[in-house]
């Protein structure tokens, strides 16, 4: 290796170290949290903290730029210095951030997660969504407390169109887990909707990506209004997003639970199966052609 | 929300999430600036603009995720306040 490409080598490596991925879980985090506390508040003058959450999400979007500014910096230089492979565009190592299994597990007799006390409030909006009602304390699916493994239930249930399993490993979930589909699932709904493209999503994929998926959300989530899956699009594709004014804050459950659905409807519109949602599965390669999601 | 603890733990539940949200931009901190040094060490010397300019977007991107941290900690205080008040 020449002292230029040792050099290139070095540039390339520190750029694809940088932590876009993490940063992404962090505003999906911060989303999350905001729709919650926007629907707890709905009602009520007290800002609850909404307002700051906005501004911190919003530091968080300028980062995250800054960063993909500073990948684009760095690929120009390698690129001027005639290192045209190391400037390719870096593998997205990130999307699967939000995957790893939990750090550590509370220990028995420890209290309780946040937000186990929601269970019926999560449980009654599960039910509406997919139009399954909560099953039997002894029919319940298995329980997880990890949202990952949740996230890999769920499209195991969309790619086999098993409704009832679909809504027996919801309901089985607490509401904290539930909840946090929204912040795993964002930036792999992004890599697969790019998988699916053949690019990266752009504003104008939005409809594309609506025919690919909205039938089949629409089936196992009956209940679910199509403004969420057109949000969720928009957040894959960049796309700002529509809202209407004076329009009910959406109930944290809604996107959640949509995420997670559309995810699985996308790895089967690429042929994969749920454990390719695993953190240690090998990474797809990303196709040239698009001709699923035409 | 029927009662006062359900309306806690909603709110417990997105504070949880708050708290996750901030470990995540501490870590991305951290691997900032494992990266700003990488940079530093193989890029010392050179004045190239691109150069210049990514050692700047990343110090921003850093200043950023600051910000985003202090503001996540005001929020924090307010939720939990509110739900003492409850």
């Amino acid at each position: 290796m020449s002292l230029i490409q040792d050099l290139g080598a070095q540039v390339r490596a520190a750029s694809d170290e940088l932590p876009t991925g993490l940063i992404t879980v962090a505003m999906e985090k911060l989303r999350g949290a905001t729709e919650l506390l926007m629907w707890v508040r709905e009602t009520s003058q007290d800002p609850m903290g909404v307002p700051q959450l906005g501004n911190a999400l919003e530091a968080a979007e300028r980062a995250a730029g800054a960063v993909r500014v500073a990948q684009d910096q760095l690929a120009a230089y390698l690129s001027g210095l005639g290192l045209a492979a190391d400037a390719a565009a870096p593998p997205d190592r990130d999307w699967k951030a939000g995957l790893e299994p939990p750090a550590a597990t509370a220990a028995a007799g420890e209290a309780p997660p946040p937000g186990e006390k929601l269970g019926p409030w999560w449980q009654q909006r599960v039910a509406q969504l997919t139009g399954e009602p909560a099953p039997a304390p002894d029919k319940t699916g298995k329980s997880t407390e990890d949202t990952a493994e949740l996230l890999r239930r769920v499209a195991s249930g969309v790619r086999a169109g098993d409704k009832a399993k679909l809504g027996r490993d919801l309901h089985g979930a607490s509401a904290a887990t539930g909840l946090a589909l929204s912040a795993v699932t964002s930036p792999v709904l992004h890599r697969l909707a790019g998988d699916l493209l053949g690019h990266e999503p752009r504003p104008d994929d939005v409809d594309r990506l609506r025919t690919a998926s909205a039938g089949r959300v629409r089936s196992l989530l009956p209940g679910t209004s199509p403004a969420v899956l057109d949000t969720l699009l928009a957040r894959i594709c960049r796309a700002p997003v529509k809202q209407s004014p004076g329009q009910p804050a959406t109930h944290p459950a809604d996107s959640a639970v949509t995420a997670s659905v559309l995810t699985g409807v996308l790895l089967a519109r690429l042929g994969r199966d749920a454990a390719t949602l695993q953190p240690d599965a090998p990474d797809p390669v990303r196709r040239a052609e698009a001709a699923d999601a035409r | 929300m029927a009662s006062v603890a359900e309306v806690k733990a909603a709110v417990d539940a997105a504070l949880q999430q708050v708290s996750e949200g901030q470990a995540a931009i501490q870590a991305a901190r951290e691997k900032l600036g494992e990266a700003q040094q990488s940079l530093a060490a193989a890029l010392d010397g050179s004045g190239h603009d691109a150069v210049t300019s990514a050692h700047a977007s990343l110090s921003q991107a850093d200043q950023q995720l600051e910000e985003c941290i202090g503001v996540t900690a005001a929020a924090v205080e307010q939720a939990q306040t509110y739900t003492a008040n409850l």
